[in-house]
């Protein structure tokens, strides 16, 4: 009887603890990149590279560590190996889920997105390498004085929409595309797409080998 | 008396002496020493390791390491690339906490069987021992996740959003399984008092 409960102890929490971090699935592999449910509005969202290879699909929290630690270790490598060769698109949709300064820090990613693709990127590069400066208190002030020093945006502007949440449709797309795959929260999340097809969702900060081998790619 | 009530919780016996440290020290080395229970102790920690951080993706290993149509060789690479120190997904004091508790619970389930063979086991010890890998598992979640995952576990408890206040993003869990362990290896250790392992004697 001891030994019995030990082993359902053990079984049920394991069991119980892999179904609350693994999440679903994220789709059907071999489904194609235009039919999956967390790819909605792929043309439209920020992207390095060009559609029609490989994709590499991210959902990503400025707040959260380990897409810190995701863009520092994973993310250059993607761009030099699959985006750089023209073998592929590495894609982003924000996803605030983590710390309370993620949303507006989201906001006003969007809110830059809307203006300009380059300081978006320059922005989340911003967030996620100056992670720890942030809260909910000084995120919006600390963006303004950041993109003020970037050339052609108005960061005035940007941050005024931010507050006003003037792109909350394009935060809450992304939200909505990730529930509609049954992705969860364990971020970030990562759906490798191989020529066009679904292979695979990955959580946390995975490494470019990984991805790598997942995709085929050197 | 204040060292009795040091030592017991509510009847609950805790490693509040160096003694009863060496007494861990000394029951674990005498089980690992034989070399069934040394495997037993090798497999139970690559296989709790791999437990812990297969659980944060199981779609993935089911998609493409388990099935799909990888090579064998892509299909290892992207398995050993899942747990620390050899992937990216956790930083070095997350890799090493987590290496900690599953060689932790490795020890731990090798006193469990040793003292189960033997001796039989009690509730309090089996149950601390699998407490243990719970919370080594949900500290793998919470490495990798930045404590999303916990909330919305934790939610359902009423506590939504007092996970994101934990200074180390929810890495406490895997600290707490630490905690668990030991407990449990020094209870496994305490109940073993009195007998032989291997021919010495476990005392000291």
């Amino acid at each position: 009887m001891n030994r019995r409960r030990y082993l359902t102890l053990a079984g049920t929490g394991v069991v119980g603890a892999l179904a609350g971090c693994g999440g679903g699935s994220g789709g059907e592999s071999g489904q194609s990149v235009d039919d999956h449910p967390a790819t909605a509005g792929l043309e439209g969202l920020p992207r390095r590279g060009e559609l029609g290879g490989h994709v590499v699909l991210t959902f990503e929290d400025p707040s959260c560590s380990r897409c810190a630690a995701f863009h520092e270790n994973t993310v250059p490598k993607i761009r030099s190996n699959i985006v750089d060769p023209g073998d592929g698109a590495y894609v982003v949709r924000t996803y605030p889920v983590v710390y309370d300064w993620g949303k507006p820090a989201t906001q006003a990613l969007e809110s830059t997105y809307a203006r300009s693709g380059d300081a978006f990127w320059s922005l989340l590069d911003h967030y996620f390498t100056q992670q720890s400066q942030f809260d909910a208190d000084n995120v919006l002030d600390r963006t303004e004085t950041f993109l003020a020093g970037l050339p052609d945006i108005d960061a005035g502007a940007v941050v005024a929409d931010a507050r006003n949440e003037a792109h909350d449709d394009a935060v809450q797309a992304n939200i909505t595309a990730a529930e509609d795959a049954g992705l969860g929260e364990t971020t970030p999340v990562v759906l490798l797409f191989r020529d066009g097809e679904f292979a695979t969702k990955a959580n946390g900060s995975v490494s470019y080998d990984l991805i790598a081998e997942t995709l085929g790619v050197n | 008396m204040m060292g009795a009530v040091g030592r017991s919780l509510r009847g609950v016996r805790l490693p509040t002496r160096g003694r009863d440290w060496r007494l861990m020290g000394r029951t674990a080395r005498l089980v690992l020493g034989l070399p069934t229970y040394a495997a037993v102790a090798a497999v139970a920690s690559v296989l709790s390791l791999t437990g812990f951080v297969v659980s944060l993706n199981v779609s993935l290993v089911l998609a493409v390491v388990v099935g799909g149509s990888l090579p064998l060789g892509s299909r290892l690479t992207i398995l050993a690339e899942l747990y620390p120190f050899v992937g990216t997904s956790f930083s070095p004091a997350q890799g090493l906490l987590l290496v900690a508790v599953a060689g932790l619970t490795g020890v731990d389930v090798a006193m469990a069987t040793y003292h189960f063979r033997e001796h039989g086991l009690n509730v309090q010890q089996g149950g601390a021992g699998a407490a243990g890998v719970v919370l080594g598992t949900l500290g793998a979640g919470c490495a990798a996740c930045g404590s999303a995952v916990l909330v919305g576990l934790l939610s359902l408890l009423g506590v939504t959003g007092g996970l994101l206040f934990l200074p180390l993003e929810g890495l406490e869990f895997a600290l707490g399984a630490v905690v668990v362990l030991t407990l449990s290896i020094y209870w496994l250790a305490d109940g073993m008092r009195g007998g032989e392992i291997n021919g010495c004697p476990v005392d000291i």
